[in-house]
């Protein structure tokens, strides 16, 4: 009777276990909205959803990524349309990183709403409809920004914190992270500009930067850039007035390919390091794990590291400097 | 004589049946991909692109009045804009829903009437006055905002405007739409049936004809400009519910759109010709372009090019058009 139960028991698990792992032949289309498309830090979320993609085909799951931004980088409105279309398209699920935290509220709302599941990425939306937020520490990155800058600064000097977008959840962090950090280790450093915004193009961030120069060339001893387009312009905005190659200390964010060789050269002296290939991939998986019925974690940190010439050779450092764009994106 | 009456029937006939045959060729060509098809012809969807016409039609309503004119308005988008960030300072503030309505739709008929008024009195061209008001309205929504966006309260009854209820059913749609339609009406019988309308047909042909006739274009125009500048007040409190924020950067480029339909829909840039029912098919019309290339996967560049090229073939064979009647 005993063996009978346990017979019983065993049969019952090995079918549930089996219907848990049956690959039912569907296919999922996964729709992901990057906030744009140009800029290095999407391509490789992109290269990273791909590869999430080839990894799953191997193992016989048909699972198809649509890549779309809005037409233009910072729209609101186009970002909200390309949502409500992928809803109306009926796609398995939409992975999302908000140009708004409060714009894309109602659009993510009535994709949930028509059965859609959205796993929001990179940003922050102020909303508790979504499965899950896969994103670095942005917090966590400004602090670390903020706490070499003391270092670099000797506890003293000028600052300017060169701000990104208003509603940019994800660079809003990073601005607050370095302030908090850079209150509580060295007071007695001075922030002489913290209201200015770059702006989503390379081109909106160099005027912001020449203006900024402009006024505080002579008196500023460190900037801090919140993202790619902005560390980029800042950095060559330095250059120009002749204080690259460290005479001001200039820490950004993200490892475009143009920033690398900025700190190769010395005008940049750390960079904070997003995961951008991991944020795709986990964002593509978990959204699978998501709709084969599996419980994803509600918050999934991708990690974040800063990186300084002196440990930017270090193996691992160098796969998140040089993500292999070209083995998933052709 | 009845061959020459028979090809002045044809062209009458293309020319109203014109931008339907467009709607009906672009609803097509996205029909034929397997893929699309089953989505593109849901009730949800056709919601979808309702709604996401409700800007740029009302827009274009006031577009139309004032290209019929023979005028331009570069400053569309930005008063969109500056009505949205108004709108939502004055919730913010906590203005009620109407007052909020009205002052927005005042300061809009406002910015128009300053435009009016400077092309009609210092005989400026549109181009150049409603290019620099584009600018300086800009400024101003920016000045006004802070530099960034506006949330709006969260149960502010104008946030249901464009909402989406029953995202997967056609019914019920947001306010919006019917207000957009009711308009459409309302704005269409204006130009048709009343002597306002008359004047800015006559005013788009021959403006030195209608003032010889005794039409006092000046004012006539103030007041076009003024309309139209309601109209897009309007379309700024729309771009508000759909945001649920006040933005300063919205609707760049908006104004392209705006002229687009309604150039696609059968208005001649030179004046004197133009119809409502024409400019909101020619903003269905984009609404469907950008909806159908979105489900089809196509890149962002596939759709620029696109609309693009659909807006020269609108053009082209409204020219070929004109040329055939006046044989």
């Amino acid at each position: 009777m005993k063996s009978l139960v346990r017979f019983g028991l065993a049969l019952a698990l090995i079918v549930f276990a089996g219907c848990g792992k049956k690959s039912d032949g569907k296919t999922y289309t996964v729709a992901v909205i990057p906030k744009g498309t140009t800029h290095e830090f999407w391509k490789s979320i992109h290269a990273g959803a791909v590869k999430a993609q080839q990894e799953l085909a191997a193992k016989g799951v048909q699972l198809e990524v649509i890549w779309k931004g809005p037409l233009r980088e910072d729209d609101r409105d186009q970002q909200i349309q390309v949502v409500e279309n992928f809803t109306s398209r009926k796609v398995s699920g939409i992975v999302l990183a908000p140009l708004d935290s409060q714009a894309l509220v109602n659009p993510v709302a009535s994709a949930v709403q028509a059965g859609i599941p959205v796993i929001v990425m990179d940003s922050g939306l102020k909303s508790d409809k979504y499965v899950s937020f896969v994103a670095t520490d942005n917090f966590k990155g400004g602090q670390l920004a903020g706490e070499y800058m003391a270092k670099l600064l000797n506890g003293k000097g000028n600052v300017i914190l060169l701000r990104y977008a208003v509603g940019s959840a994800s660079t809003e962090e990073r601005e607050k992270g370095f302030l908090d950090a850079l209150s509580r280790t060295s007071p007695e450093i001075k922030l002489i500009s913290g209201d200015q915004y770059a702006g989503a193009t390379r081109e909106t961030a160099y005027q912001a930067s020449q203006n900024l120069l402009n006024r505080f060339g002579n008196e500023v001893n460190g900037v801090f850039c919140v993202n790619e387009p902005s560390t980029i312009a800042m950095t060559k905005a330095l250059r120009d007035i002749g204080k690259g190659g460290g005479k001001v200390k200039m820490i950004g964010f993200d490892a475009g390919s143009q920033s690398v060789l900025d700190m190769k050269n010395g005008d940049v002296q750390a960079l904070a390091v997003q995961n951008p290939m991991l944020m795709g991939y986990l964002s593509v998986t978990t959204m699978l794990k998501h709709l084969q019925g599996e419980k994803v974690e509600n918050r999934i940190d991708t990690g974040v590291v800063l990186v300084t010439p002196e440990n930017m050779e270090q193996t691992e450092i160098k796969d998140l400097l040089h993500p292999p764009l070209d083995k998933y994106l052709k | 004589m009845a061959a020459l009456t028979k090809r002045f029937k044809l062209a009458g006939l293309l020319n109203a049946v014109g931008p339907f045959f467009g709607l009906l060729l672009v609803l097509g060509l996205f029909s034929l991909s397997s893929e699309v098809r089953p989505y593109l012809f849901t009730g949800g969807n056709f919601k979808i692109i309702l709604i996401q016409t409700v800007i740029v039609a009302i827009g274009a309503l006031g577009m139309t009045m004032i290209i019929v004119s023979g005028g331009i308005d570069l400053s569309v988008g930005s008063v969109v804009a500056l009505t949205s960030v108004l709108g939502a300072t004055l919730l913010v503030k906590g203005y009620s829903t109407s007052v909020t309505i009205v002052l927005t739709l005042l300061a809009g008929g406002l910015i128009g009437m300053v435009n009016g008024l400077v092309i009609a009195s210092f005989r400026m061209m549109p181009f150049i006055v409603t290019l620099g008001m584009m600018g300086v309205v800009r400024g101003v929504a920016k000045w006004l905002a802070g530099n960034q966006t506006v949330n709006n309260p969260p149960d502010a009854p104008l946030n249901n405007l464009m909402a989406r209820v029953s995202p997967t059913e056609l019914f019920p749609l947001p306010p919006g739409v019917w207000i957009a339609i009711g308009l459409a009406v309302v704005v269409s019988l204006i130009i048709r049936q009343t002597i306002f309308g008359r004047y800015i047909f006559a005013i788009g042909s021959n403006e030195a004809t209608a003032r010889l006739c005794g039409v006092r274009v000046p004012l006539q125009k103030v007041m076009i400009y003024s309309l139209a500048g309601l109209l897009f007040g309007l379309a700024g409190l729309m771009q508000l519910s759909r945001l649920t924020q006040g933005d300063p950067t919205v609707a760049v480029g908006l104004e392209l759109d705006i002229i687009a339909a309604v150039v696609i829909g059968g208005a001649s840039l030179s004046g004197g010709t133009g119809s409502i029912l024409g400019s909101m098919i020619g903003a269905l019309i984009m609404a469907v372009l950008r909806n159908g290339s979105n489900q089809m996967g196509w890149q962002n560049f596939t759709q620029e090019i696109i609309i693009g090229i659909v807006i020269v073939l609108a053009v082209g064979l409204d020219i070929w058009r004109q040329s055939r009647t006046k044989d």
